[in-house]
């Protein structure tokens, strides 16, 4: 189409031409949208949204969310007992639907947050931190087709409604049903960008490995959530070698970086991309090698931490009685456990890159997975 | 206009209370102060010298040290029935992070609530956080202690010198000596 096309396709949707009827057609319909969006104002003046516009939520819509699950509207789901303050099955609900989840959307919503309750973190005032740490949802099974749930090109970025909002789900609930806010209870120095978008799939159809779901114990092929916090991302762009030992060297270099240590801890995973997956996988790698790998070698030495101000002084250097078990003569060893090591596939086939995570807080996640209600 | 859209707020589960503020003596001569510390780095340290001045300064007896483990937890009930037991005055801190200022300020308002005088300290950068919390405790307006942020990464002597120059109003905060806020 023409400029001069567009311009008058315009003219005509603005109701300038047309016939009678049409135009009071475009007028009405102008006149709706107008309420919608003043509905949308009205959310921003309430202090409900977190900056983007939200979907304004009335009771049939509620309803159709509860209708996804079994459990009832009352049923507490998530808690912050330091500051008195629960969320419901329907709390819950309201703010998927105004984070513009699909109603079908909220068994996921459900077991994610039943996954982000097993975490220590987010039961010890994670959501308050000044670390501003963001939940990391990772769906398994089949649903991720019927929902449309992304894991393949574009996984950590936007575009994706099931990922967008079911993630943005739990920011609403944080704000609004915990009331707690920037500037206000939670106290982030900085936050993170895409705090409250980080719901992504495994790519299994390319993962040469088990899903993370069973990994942790669920039946392969479970619609099932895992969660836990994260402070951030940070790429591995390694499109050079075919070495899975050279590969495995620069993700210990990422994950060894003295910012992330916060003496005596760190903590480390791996959104690895589905090639550097499978270079390891063919070289024999299994995902327990690649933990029990970097677990070994994610060490950093005590000069380069009193280099940056985190010497370990006061600490045994030497380990044992007196010592604490993350340290010994060589350093501080980054990872606490190899299966600490959350390790996810996701992303699509097209470039060596991958993503070290960082999970906050330093009591490990959960590793466990919660299958997704299915009222089928 | 919206009457149909549906609030996504939701309150406290239980309504907070004021919590009325525990009788002062005028002055700490002969008792006995708890230290309330959390594991934030430097907290015992701090209110380590807050005692000794308090023993040297104002005649203090003696000086009960506890420790609890959670940053965001409200005290353990048996640490709080030991300092209830065993003090006359408890100085809470340092309330140092988000969720840390906060909880300082819910203990305070625990210890007052059972009796006994507090006085909690929260570095300035933490006062909006320190100040929600208080007012979701049912307490809005609760006086607490602020100290310049940080308090982590001090030396032995910085501490001492933030511990003098807090010492005044802790103390005015612990006896009738401060103009207390109306709950």
């Amino acid at each position: 189409m023409t400029a001069a096309g567009v311009a008058a396709g315009g003219a005509q949707a603005a109701g300038v031409v047309g016939d009678g009827a049409q135009a009071d057609e475009v007028a009405a319909d102008q006149e709706r949208l107008d309420y919608a969006r003043a509905a949308i104002e009205y959310a921003y003046d309430q202090g409900w949204t977190d900056g983007l516009p939200v979907v304004p939520v009335t009771r049939p819509m509620v309803e159709e969310f509860l209708a996804q699950t079994s459990r009832p509207a009352d049923e507490v789901i998530a808690a912050v007992p330091h500051l008195n303050r629960q969320c419901t099955v329907e709390q819950a609900a309201v703010n998927a639907a105004l984070a513009g989840c699909r109603p079908e959307y909220f068994p996921v919503v459900l077991a994610a947050w039943d996954a982000l309750m097993r975490e220590k973190a987010v039961v010890g005032g994670g959501w308050q931190s000044t670390s501003g740490p963001a939940p990391l949802i990772v769906v398994n099974g089949p649903i991720r087709h019927r929902l449309g749930i992304n894991c393949a090109g574009g996984v950590l970025g936007p575009g994706f409604r099931a990922n967008a909002t079911i993630a943005r789900s739990i920011g609403l609930v944080v704000r609004n049903v915990f009331g707690i806010r920037p500037q206000e209870l939670e106290q982030a120095t900085q936050g993170l960008p895409g705090r409250w978008t980080l719901c992504v799939g495994e790519n299994e159809e390319e993962s040469p490995w088990e899903p993370l779901a069973a990994e942790v114990g669920l039946p392969a092929g479970t619609d099932a959530v895992c969660a836990t916090l994260l402070r951030t991302c940070e790429f591995v762009d390694n499109r050079h070698t075919q070495n899975p030992e050279e590969l495995l060297t620069d993700f210990a270099d990422t994950i060894s970086r003295t910012g992330a240590a916060i003496v005596p801890y760190s903590s480390a995973g791996l959104v690895l991309g589905v090639e550097h997956a499978q270079l390891l996988a063919a070289n024999g790698f299994t995902k327990r090698d690649v933990q029990q790998w970097l677990y070994e070698r994610c060490v950093r030495s005590h000069e380069d931490l009193e280099r940056a101000g985190k010497g370990l002084g006061g600490w045994n250097r030497a380990g044992g009685a007196g010592g604490r078990p993350r340290i010994d003569e060589y350093g501080l060893h980054m990872l606490p456990s190899p299966e600490q090591l959350m390790i996810v596939v996701a992303g699509a086939r097209n470039a060596a890159m991958s993503m070290v995570v960082r999970p906050f807080g330093f009591a490990g996640w959960s590793r466990t997975a919660v299958a997704i209600e299915s009222r089928e | 206009m919206f009457s149909a859209m549906i609030d996504p707020t939701a309150g406290p589960a239980t309504a907070a209370k004021a919590t009325a503020l525990a009788a002062r003596k005028p002055d700490l001569r002969g008792s006995r102060v708890g230290l309330l510390a959390n594991v934030k780095r430097n907290a015992e340290q701090f209110l380590d010298e807050v005692g000794a001045l308090l023993r040297q300064e104002h005649g203090v007896a003696e000086v009960v040290r506890r420790k609890k483990m959670s940053i965001t937890d409200p005290v353990p009930r048996e640490i709080l029935d030991e300092l209830v037991a065993e003090c006359d005055v408890v100085v809470v801190g340092v309330g140092d992070c988000g969720s840390c200022s906060a909880s300082a300020v819910a203990d305070g308002l625990a210890l007052e609530a059972a009796g006994v005088p507090a006085a909690v300290v929260c570095t300035d950068a933490f006062k909006v956080s320190a100040d929600a919390m208080a007012a979701l405790q049912g307490s809005p307006g609760y006086h607490y202690v602020r100290t310049a942020h940080p308090v982590a990464p001090l030396s032995q002597p910085e501490l001492r010198e933030r511990a003098v120059a807090a010492l005044p109003e802790i103390v005015a905060t612990l006896t009738t000596g401060h103009p207390r806020v109306a709950m």
